[in-house]
């Protein structure tokens, strides 16, 4: 059953039902997820905390398409007709990622990372660029466009990561742990940048964290224990 | 530029470096195989060649030969002559004479032939001296037995010829034939320049005791390449001679060529089968280290053949680079060909080992379009597939597990 402690009102723009995926470990079979449901309305921000190793990056793959249920379901609502789809055919314009560690590429400067997920998703040189561009100046990067992320901080390669994730105006932004790699006060900067970005554009943000300050700023907040979500 | 070649120029050329690493070093690897490849293919192709024009010009396009020497040859020559494919037609004689000025002396192989023919190839060798001086009281000779009696051009020579040993069994006092050296030859194939003496066909017969016969007829062909044909046509009807078409006279020797050349492309290519695998290897490597590059690229919604294309690229871009490459150092090693040669001599050899091991006074060349375009054509293919094999195991992982690993 989809959770009831959705307090938004808006179109589900991602809906999960009874997943369940399993790793087998030198000791055994070992459930990760146990029955996982959950649905993100549009321009809802949901956080999800649990401890280290409770799964929280594997919901989101699962979540996100990156990895594949062993049972249950993933739909995520089709970027262009509004149809209901499968993660895996919705990623990169229906669904974009925040990751950890960045992940942005080593050789591309920052607007080349950006205009990469906008060039991906089929959209001309030109336009990506300037899209980019635009993003990366909203995200208070107006002058580092092209520097490469060894010459970006910790905190501005997060803030290009995020640029990315938007770049293509997906309906929701899985983001696993952001500001895990940050200071505190970059943390918080980064925080405030993301869900003030997601809310200005209508976007859903589903946030992974381990810090109880920062998943308190979003609308609804999960615990993952035990393979299960639950209310905080 | 569709992005995954915009990124595969990005990852093998990374901004800011010069000369990268592994792109360098799988170019060069490449490049230095490709020049292998093709040096040896064009050097044993020169040399093929050379052999086979010196075999043409030697003995002709189609040698006439019989089991003994040919009587009346001016009417063969006349009927060969008269045949379409025949450009020129000459009878010679040939044979073995000691060759002496002063306290010098050599063995010649002393050749008649016929001064009128204008295309007798000595002509397109003279080194020093005329060819249309040549006359029953002149020689012309090659430059290595030239240099062996001591002789220059306007200097006198003895030869001595078996039937003048003969003279000296039937109790004759044997005189020596003296000859004015009218040109000096260098063909730059040392078997020649070594031996050869050339006097008229007319004076030749007189100090051999051959009358009017000759001992074969030299044929110059339209279309060289056709001599086999020729030759088989041109003997119907006359079973007591054989003629005999360039290619088959030294046959063996032609074919050993040929062969030589074979195995050498098939361990020459072995160099850029190894490259290909170091770059296989590399490419696999750095596959790996980008493990997480290729979950990002699924994250952001690559299609998993634009991610083989990513990397699958970049081997045959090294191969396209180390292929132009390898063409470039061809180009540059061939045209320093001698001084590389000599300093190779200088260093390991004790003397020309050209000279003395395949007879020519320079490494010989020839370029053959096809050997380019299949080292070419191997070098893409192998270096394409050492980069898609990696490009395919990358884009078949789970992202998921790509971005936990690296």
């Amino acid at each position: 059953m989809p959770d009831s402690n959705s307090s938004s009102t808006g179109e589900y723009v991602l809906q999960a039902t009874g997943l369940q995926k399993a790793f087998v470990a030198p000791a055994g079979r070992l459930q990760i997820i146990a029955g996982v449901d959950l649905e993100i309305r549009a321009g809802e921000s949901v956080s999800i905390r649990g401890s280290s190793g409770s799964g929280k990056t594997t919901l989101l793959q699962l979540l996100g398409g990156l990895d594949i249920a062993d049972a249950g379901e993933v739909l995520v609502r089709a970027p262009d007709s509004g149809k209901r789809v499968s993660p895996q055919s919705a990623i990169g314009r229906g669904i974009g990622f925040v990751f950890q560690n960045y992940q942005l590429m080593p050789e591309l400067t920052a607007l080349e990372n950006v205009a990469l997920a906008a060039r991906i998703a089929g959209i001309a040189t030109k336009e990506a660029n300037a899209a980019a561009k635009e993003l990366l100046i909203s995200v208070g990067l107006g002058e580092r466009l092209e520097h490469p992320p060894a010459r970006l901080s910790g905190g501005e390669c997060q803030r290009v990561a995020i640029a990315r994730a938007l770049v293509n105006r997906p309906a929701v932004i899985l983001a696993d742990e952001p500001t895990g790699n940050l200071d505190e006060k970059t943390a918080d900067e980064i925080m405030k940048l993301l869900l003030g970005v997601v809310a200005a554009r209508g976007t859903a943000l589903l946030l992974v964290t381990h810090s109880a300050e920062f998943a308190s700023r979003t609308q609804r907040r999960l615990v993952l224990s035990g393979g299960r979500l639950g209310s905080a | 530029m569709p992005w995954f070649l915009h990124l595969a120029l990005r990852q093998l050329f990374p901004p800011g470096k010069r000369f990268p690493a592994f792109a360098t070093v799988s170019i060069l690897g490449v490049g230095l195989g490709v020049a292998s490849l093709l040096v040896v293919q064009t050097v044993m192709n020169g040399f093929g060649e050379e052999h086979r024009l010196r075999i043409r010009e030697s003995f002709g396009d189609c040698v006439v030969l019989g089991q003994k020497p040919i009587e009346q040859p001016e009417r063969l020559v006349a009927q060969l002559k008269a045949d379409a494919a025949v450009q020129s037609a000459s009878s010679f004689a040939e044979g073995p004479a000691l060759a002496r000025q002063g306290d010098f002396s050599g063995i010649a192989g002393v050749r008649g032939i016929e001064v009128a023919d204008q295309n007798q190839p000595a002509r397109n060798y003279v080194y020093a001296g005329s060819f249309d001086e040549l006359d029953d009281g002149r020689v012309i000779l090659g430059i290595g037995l030239a240099r062996a009696l001591r002789v220059q051009v306007g200097d006198k020579v003895e030869l001595w010829s078996p039937s003048m040993a003969e003279r000296a069994e039937k109790g004759k006092a044997p005189l020596p034939a003296e000859f004015e050296v009218c040109a000096i030859v260098r063909t730059g194939f040392t078997e020649v320049d070594d031996r050869a003496a050339l006097i008229p066909v007319r004076r030749f017969r007189e100090l051999w005791n051959l009358g009017s016969r000759s001992h074969g007829i030299t044929l110059r062909l339209k279309d060289p390449a056709q001599a086999p044909a020729i030759a088989g046509r041109l003997g119907v009807g006359h079973p007591e001679l054989r003629f005999i078409p360039w290619q088959d006279i030294k046959k063996n020797f032609l074919e050993a060529i040929r062969f030589e050349k074979t195995m050498l492309f098939f361990l020459m290519f072995i160099i850029t089968l190894v490259a290909s695998f170091s770059i296989g290897s590399t490419l696999f490597s750095a596959v790996i280290r980008r493990s997480r590059e290729v979950g990002v690229l699924v994250s952001l919604g690559s299609e998993r053949w634009k991610i083989v294309m990513l990397f699958g690229l970049q081997g045959f871009l090294i191969g396209a680079l180390g292929t132009a490459l390898g063409f470039l150092l061809t180009w540059a090693i061939l045209f320093f060909r001698e001084s590389i040669l000599g300093t190779i001599n200088g260093l390991f050899g004790d003397g020309d080992m050209v000279a003395s091991v395949y007879q020519f006074s320079k490494v010989p060349l020839h370029y053959d379009a096809k050997d380019f375009v299949v080292a070419a054509g191997f070098t893409l293919l192998t270096t394409a597939l050492a980069g898609l094999i990696p490009a395919l195991w990358a884009a078949g992982r789970k992202p998921s597990e790509a971005m936990r690993d690296a």
